[in-house]
């Protein structure tokens, strides 16, 4: 047969502009009120030209604040002995953190080694490197013990007070990006996010990319398509139904798009047909966006 | 106190609602002190080796109020709903000592994702995240380790003396060793 092509990463220009688009540009939420000091408001006078000028430059610190963290597997954990002394056994009671600390070097770069106390000279692991690196190079939003609510008993708690957007700030801050903690975070907020529909907490936040590639792996579409169906997003439904059909390819209803080059709502209603598990939802949701334009088409 | 193990049920019941109303704890609080301006820091403790002060602070006055990071409800009445920040002992009227113990549980029921905690934005770090890098990556075994040895150093495992050395040693202890004492060791 055919070579197969590889699978779309995260990181390709096609999905990244369809995840963008997705997820929106709702300034108001973007630059919504902080609680932070007091202050009296300040008001501007402005024409028409500077109001324009004023706007696009609040899109473009949008969009620097809509860059979607990268989504990455789980790092290897290093496990290397670069010496054995044995007739340091027996001479100290404690370990040795030996770091490097030249200012200039990348994180990544830096030798962190550890001399047991029955001296063996090894690599420090993964949690050890974080937990030096944040004591001698502190990051700000960083802890060098993470806090008790990445743990799985407290995140039920954070959940129900809807800041699944908060825990997901925190955890960037907290966490590498290839860390077990963060991936298992993320993974939880989102199934959480998904079982009670709360897709809206995380549009128009660099956290929705995350979410729709993590659902669309696990083909778990059903109730975010009805959620854009409901809200009258149509473009992001297609959307996301061709970064489906992009992902899995071997699906029947990406051929079937493929021969017909379907488009709008025929692609959705295709979709629905042969891969969704919840048909009636969906079938309900279109139908009632049907009647909702024929209405307002007619008035 | 009742209270003990669940502090949070004080401020649902009956007696809360009849004492305080809809007001915080520390609402009607009157210090007494000279002139006009008060101190500015409230007194160290209102419970000193065992006996209770005149006027008690709003915590200290009554004995159901406990502060823990769980009861949620008294702690955010010491927190500014508007900037989020803990109100300073001279506003709300408790002691020093009731104060420091009330940061401390703010802290801890934040920690544990109970109170809200402003969050600063962190940007995405832009680095390297294939882990090359000899540091973090794997390294090649160490050349000793590859020949037939296989230990570190060649004194790790036993290794036959020379001859010489072997011969004086018998010499030396001639009179006390066994007979037929072999020259290599039984493994």
């Amino acid at each position: 047969g055919k070579a197969a092509k590889p699978k779309p990463a995260f990181t390709d220009e096609a999905v990244q502009t369809l995840l963008y688009k997705m997820t929106g540009l709702d300034l108001h939420k973007v630059f919504r009120p902080v609680k932070k000091g007091l202050k009296p408001p300040s008001y501007k006078l402005m024409t028409e030209a500077q109001l324009e000028e004023a706007t696009r430059k609040a899109i473009e610190e949008a969009k620097a604040k809509l860059i979607m963290p990268p989504v990455l597997n789980e790092r290897e954990p290093i496990d290397d002995v670069l010496a054995e002394d044995k007739v340091l056994e027996g001479t100290e009671t404690a370990k040795y953190v030996f770091t490097d600390l030249s200012y200039s070097i990348p994180h990544r770069e830096r030798f962190i080694v550890v001399r047991e106390p029955n001296g063996v000279l090894r690599k420090a692991t993964w949690e050890e490197r974080d937990r030096m690196i944040q004591i001698f190079f502190p990051k700000e939003g960083r802890r060098v013990i993470p806090p008790t609510l990445f743990k799985d008993e407290n995140l039920g708690t954070v959940f129900q007070q809807d800041r699944h957007e908060d825990v997901l700030n925190m955890c960037i801050a907290q966490f590498e990006p290839d860390s077990p903690d963060y991936i298992r975070v993320h993974h939880r907020t989102y199934e959480d996010i998904e079982k009670h529909a709360k897709y809206d907490l995380l549009r128009s936040t660099r956290h929705f990319g995350g979410m729709v590639w993590y659902l669309v792996n696990r083909k778990k579409t059903d109730g975010l398509l009805i959620d854009m169906i409901n809200r009258d997003l149509l473009e992001d439904a297609t959307s996301l139904i061709t970064l489906y059909h992009m992902l899995h390819p071997e699906c029947q209803s990406a051929k079937e798009a493929k021969e017909g080059k379907l488009q709008g709502v025929d692609l959705i209603k295709v979709f629905v047909k042969t891969e969704s598990q919840r048909e009636g939802y969906i079938q309900l949701a279109l139908q009632a966006y049907e009647e909702a334009m024929a209405t307002s088409s007619a008035s | 106190s009742p209270y003990q193990d669940r502090p949070w049920e004080y401020l649902e019941s009956e007696e809360y609602r009849a004492i305080y109303g809809d007001n915080p704890v520390w609402h009607g609080y009157h210090r007494n002190h000279k002139g006009s301006v008060p101190p500015q820091r409230t007194r160290k403790a209102c419970l000193r080796r065992g006996r209770h002060v005149g006027n008690p602070c709003p915590i200290c006055r009554d004995r159901n109020l406990l502060v823990d990071f769980r009861n949620v409800k008294l702690l955010d009445q010491f927190i500014c709903p508007h900037s989020g920040v803990i109100f300073h002992p001279i506003h709300t009227g408790i002691c020093m000592k009731q104060h420091k113990r009330l940061s401390q549980a703010i802290a801890q029921a934040q920690d544990h994702g109970l109170l809200w905690l402003q969050v600063p934005f962190v940007p995405v770090p832009d680095e390297d995240f294939s882990n090359r890098h000899a540091a973090v990556g794997k390294t090649p075994p160490a050349p000793a380790l590859k020949g037939p040895d296989r230990a570190w150093y060649p004194w790790y495992e036993w290794q036959q003396p020379p001859a010489t050395k072997v011969a004086r040693m018998r010499r030396l202890y001639r009179g006390f060793l066994k007979e037929n004492y072999p020259d290599t060791p039984p493994s």
